[in-house]
C-alpha cells in the first residue's frame, strides 16, 4: 500500500504517487454499497467496503416491502438463503379517517413461490447478508470506521479519509453509498441545494406478537405476510403510514413530511400512538410488545432532488443518490439500492480496466441508470411524490371518499337510497373540493399512473 | 507471554465488550511486561476474521481452534488452556455475545491450577504482583492481588478496546494466524441467529388518562410483590419454578429453554 504524500485542508488534497491501496472504496455496507462491491470485486478489482456501523445493516431500517427480483442478476436463486421474514401474499391500500377505514385489498398466492414478489425483513439481517456475499467474493469489509471526507488531486477524487489512526485510504474510485444525508456526495459538490422539503422521516414501532397471533389477525399461515399501506392515519401531517407483518412481529409507522411535521410541532411518536388507537389497526396489533422503535429520513422527491451521481473518481448510489420511489401506491427503496449499486459496480469496472475513472470515463453508470428500471420509473412517476404528498390528496380526498361511501352503505329506511352522483356532489362540497381541482388532479393522476 | 481469550459470536458477528475488555488489558500488559499477547479463541471458521481484529489491534500473533458447533464449557476451557499453556496470564471476559454462562474462565483456571480473579472491574496489569479490582454482590468491591499465573475475567467497563488504524485493518495478518483443530462439537440443527425475547401478548394498561395507564405498567400504589419462599420436595420445586416461569410469561407450551453453552 503506498500512502498520500501530502493532504491538506478538511478533505485533503493528495499529491505524490498515484498507486492506489485499492481499486475501489465503497463508502456504506447498506444494500448498495454490497451490490456495488459484490460486482467488482467479482470482477477481481481490489474491493474496500467500509461501514461506520459495527456490522453491515446495523444503522440501517426500512419501513416496508424489500422486492428482490434485481437480485436475479447477482445472486442465482437467492430466495434460498436470503434471510426473509415473510414472503408477501396480501397487499391492502388502507384509506383512514378518524374513524372510518376503507381498504382495497389483493391476495396472489402465486407470491408466495419461487421467485417471489416482495418480502418482509429486517435490515440488519439482510444488509450483513448482502455484505458477506461481498466479502465472499473477495471484498474486505472493514466495520466501525467512518469515512469523515474526500481526498482530492486537484478536482479528482482519490480516496477518502477515515476516523481510524492512519486512515487515508486512496482508490481508484469511490463509491459513495452513505446513505440519505450523503455527506460525501455533498462534498462532491454533487447536490446543487438541500431542501427540507425533499424529505419525509420514517418513524417505525416493531410490536412483537406470536406467530399464531399474527396468522389469525392477518387471515395468513406459513410464511405468507401482509403489507398494508395507508393514505391517512397521520394525524394531518402530510404523509402516509404503513403495517406489515414480520414473524413474530408487525412494523408499524409513518411517513411525515419534514417541515409539516415541524410546523405543526407534533411528535411522531404521539402520531403512531394514535395510529395505533385507530379502531381498524388497534385489534391488528394489539398487545404487542414494543421491541423496537426506529426512525430514518427518506429521500421522497425523486427526480426533483436527485444529484449528479458521477464525478471524476466517484459514482454515487442508493439512497445517497436520492434513489428511492415514493409514489403512493409504490413505495420502494432498496430494490433501487441494490440496482444502483450493482450498475455502479458494472460501470467502475469498465472504468477501472479502460483507465479512465475521470467523469467521461464512469459515464457508463449514468446510462445505466438511465436504460433500467431506476431512471425510467423515476421519469415515469415523477410528479407522483407531490400529487400524492398535495394537501387535497392527503387532508380533503380521504373524508370525500370515507363519507361517500358510507352513505353508500348506509340504510336510512324509511328514506329511500339517494343516487352516487348526489352523494358524490354533497361530499365534494362538504370536503371544500372545487370541480376543477378535482378534475386537474384526476388529470395528473392519469398522466402519473397511466 | 500473556494470553487474552475471546469467544466470538454468529448472532453478534463479533466479541462482547467484556471480550474487548480482555483484549485491551491482554495488550496492555504485554506492553508494560515486554511480553508477547497472544490472542485465542475456540470457534467456527468465520471467528478467524475477528482475530484478524486482535492482531491489527496489537496482538503478537493469534490462536485460532476451529470447532464447528457449539461446545460446554469445559471442553471450551480444555481446547483453551493447551493453547495458552506458557501464558502466565490469561485474561478473559467475563461474558460472551451470545449470553453464555461465563463459566469458561473459572474452568481455565481450574485446569491450569492457578490463580483465578473474576468479574474484574478495574485493573492495572503490570509485573507480578498486581492489584484488581472485582465486584462482589450487594455493591461490594474486593481488591484481590495478582502473585502468580491466573486467569482473569474483566466486565465490559473495565478497558476500552483501542482502535486499529486502518492499515493494520486492511493488512494480511494470515502468517501471525495459527489454526489447530479442535474437538468434536455438539452440531446445531437450527442456524444461529441474534437472540429475541419470546413475543408474547400484553394486555392493554387499563385507566381513562395516561397517568393512570403509566401507573397500572408500573403497578405504583399496589404493594411490592414479594419473594415466595417454599419447602418442597426436588421434583415438586422444580415443577413449582416452571409453573411461576409460565405463568410470568418467561415460558410457553411447556418448551424449557436451551442448555447453557460456553
Amino acid at each position: 500500500m503506498t500512502a498520500p504524500t501530502t493532504t491538506t485542508g478538511p478533505g485533503g488534497d493528495v499529491t505524490g504517487p498515484h498507486l492506489t491501496d485499492a481499486d475501489v472504496v465503497v463508502v456504506g455496507g447498506g444494500p448498495a454499497g454490497s451490490c456495488a462491491a459484490l460486482v467488482a470485486a467479482r470482477a477481481g478489482l481490489r474491493v474496500v467496503l467500509l461501514e461506520r456501523g459495527p456490522f453491515p445493516g446495523s444503522k440501517n431500517m426500512y419501513g416496508g416491502v424489500v422486492y428482490p427480483r434485481i437480485l436475479d442478476q447477482l445472486i442465482p436463486q437467492w430466495w434460498t438463503q436470503a434471510p426473509v421474514q415473510r414472503w408477501i401474499t396480501r397487499r391492502s391500500t388502507m384509506l383512514l379517517t378518524d374513524t372510518q377505514a376503507m381498504s382495497v385489498d389483493f391476495r396472489s398466492q402465486a407470491w408466495a413461490a419461487a421467485p417471489h414478489n416482495g418480502a418482509t425483513a429486517v435490515r440488519p439481517e439482510w444488509d450483513r447478508w448482502l455484505a458477506e456475499e461481498a466479502a465472499a467474493a473477495g471484498a474486505q469489509v472493514v466495520c466501525s470506521t467512518t469515512v469523515t471526507g474526500l481526498l482530492r488531486d486537484g478536482h479528482r477524487i482519490v480516496g477518502v479519509r477515515t476516523d481510524r489512526p492512519d486512515g487515508d485510504l486512496t482508490a481508484r474510485v469511490v463509491v459513495a453509498c452513505d446513505g440519505v444525508n450523503s455527506f460525501l456526495a455533498k462534498q462532491a459538490g454533487l447536490y446543487e441545494h438541500a431542501d427540507a422539503a425533499h424529505y419525509t422521516v420514517g418513524v417505525k414501532e416493531t410490536l412483537a406478537l406470536p406467530k399464531a397471533t399474527i396468522d389469525e389477525r392477518f387471515n395468513v399461515r406459513d410464511r405468507d405476510g401482509v403489507d398494508i399501506e395507508i393514505l391517512g392515519g397521520t394525524g394531518g401531517v402530510n404523509g402516509g403510514a404503513f403495517l406489515y407483518t414480520n414473524l413474530e412481529s408487525v412494523s408499524v409507522g409513518v411517513v411525515l413530511k419534514v417541515p409539516k411535521l415541524a410546523a405543526q410541532q407534533r411528535r411522531p411518536e404521539e402520531i403512531i400512538a394514535a395510529l395505533k388507537a385507530h379502531p381498524a389497526i388497534t385489534p391488528l396489533v394489539d398487545g404487542g410488545e414494543l421491541v423496537e422503535y426506529s426512525a430514518h429520513l427518506i429521500p421522497e422527491a425523486g427526480l426533483a432532488m436527485m444529484p449528479k451521481v458521477v464525478a471524476d473518481g466517484m459514482v454515487v448510489a442508493g439512497d445517497a443518490a436520492a434513489l428511492c420511489l415514493a409514489a403512493g401506491i409504490w413505495l420502494e427503496g432498496v430494490n433501487f439500492a441494490m440496482a444502483s449499486g450493482m450498475y455502479a459496480g458494472e460501470s467502475v469496472v469498465e472504468a477501472v480496466r479502460a483507465g479512465d475513472v475521470s467523469e467521461t470515463g464512469l459515464a457508463g453508470y449514468r446510462r445505466r441508470l438511465a436504460d433500467s428500471f431506476v431512471l425510467r420509473d423515476h421519469r415515469k412517476l415523477r410528479r407522483a411524490p407531490s400529487l400524492v404528498l398535495s394537501d387535497r390528496v392527503q387532508h380533503r380526498y380521504p373524508p370525500m371518499i370515507a363519507n361517500t361511501i358510507e352513505r353508500m352503505f348506509r340504510v336510512d329506511n324509511p328514506a329511500p337510497k339517494p343516487g352516487l352522483r348526489r352523494i358524490l356532489a354533497e361530499e365534494r362540497k362538504r370536503a371544500g373540493v372545487r370541480v376543477r381541482d378535482l378534475a386537474r388532479d384526476a388529470w395528473d393522476a392519469m398522466r402519473t399512473f397511466g | 507471554m500473556i494470553a487474552a481469550c475471546l469467544k466470538w459470536s454468529a448472532a453478534t458477528g463479533g466479541w462482547s465488550a467484556a471480550d474487548q475488555a480482555a483484549l485491551e488489558l491482554g495488550l496492555q500488559h504485554a506492553e508494560r511486561t515486554g511480553t508477547d499477547c497472544v490472542a485465542v479463541t475456540v470457534g467456527p471458521a468465520a471467528a478467524a476474521g475477528a482475530l484478524g481484529e486482535a492482531l491489527a489491534c496489537g496482538a503478537s500473533r493469534a490462536v485460532h481452534v476451529v470447532v464447528d458447533g457449539d461446545l460446554p464449557s469445559w471442553d471450551t476451557a480444555v481446547a483453551l488452556s493447551a493453547a495458552v499453556a506458557e501464558a502466565i496470564t490469561v485474561w478473559c471476559g467475563d461474558y460472551s455475545a451470545d449470553r453464555g454462562s461465563g463459566s469458561v474462565p473459572a474452568y481455565l483456571a481450574a485446569l491450569r491450577h492457578c490463580e483465578q480473579a473474576l468479574g474484574v472491574v478495574e485493573a492495572r496489569p503490570g509485573s507480578l504482583p498486581f492489584e484488581v479490582l472485582r465486584r462482589l454482590d450487594g455493591g461490594r468491591r474486593e481488591r484481590v492481588s495478582v502473585t502468580g499465573p491466573a486467569v482473569v475475567s474483566v466486565e465490559g467497563a473495565a478497558a476500552r478496546l483501542r482502535r486499529a488504524s486502518l492499515r493494520a485493518q486492511l493488512a494480511d495478518h494470515s502468517a501471525r494466524l495459527t489454526t489447530v483443530a479442535g474437538p468434536p462439537a455438539d452440531h446445531l440443527d437450527a442456524p444461529v441467529v441474534a437472540y429475541r425475547p419470546r413475543a408474547r401478548q400484553l394486555p392493554a394498561p387499563a385507566g381513562a388518562v395516561a397517568l393512570d395507564r403509566i401507573g397500572a405498567i408500573l403497578h405504583s400504589g399496589t404493594p411490592a410483590r414479594r419473594g415466595e419462599t417454599v419447602e418442597l420436595e426436588p421434583p415438586a420445586a422444580a415443577a413449582a419454578i416452571l409453573d411461576a416461569l409460565t405463568r410470568w410469561g418467561y415460558r410457553a407450551g411447556g418448551a424449557a429453554p436451551g442448555g447453557a453453552t460456553s
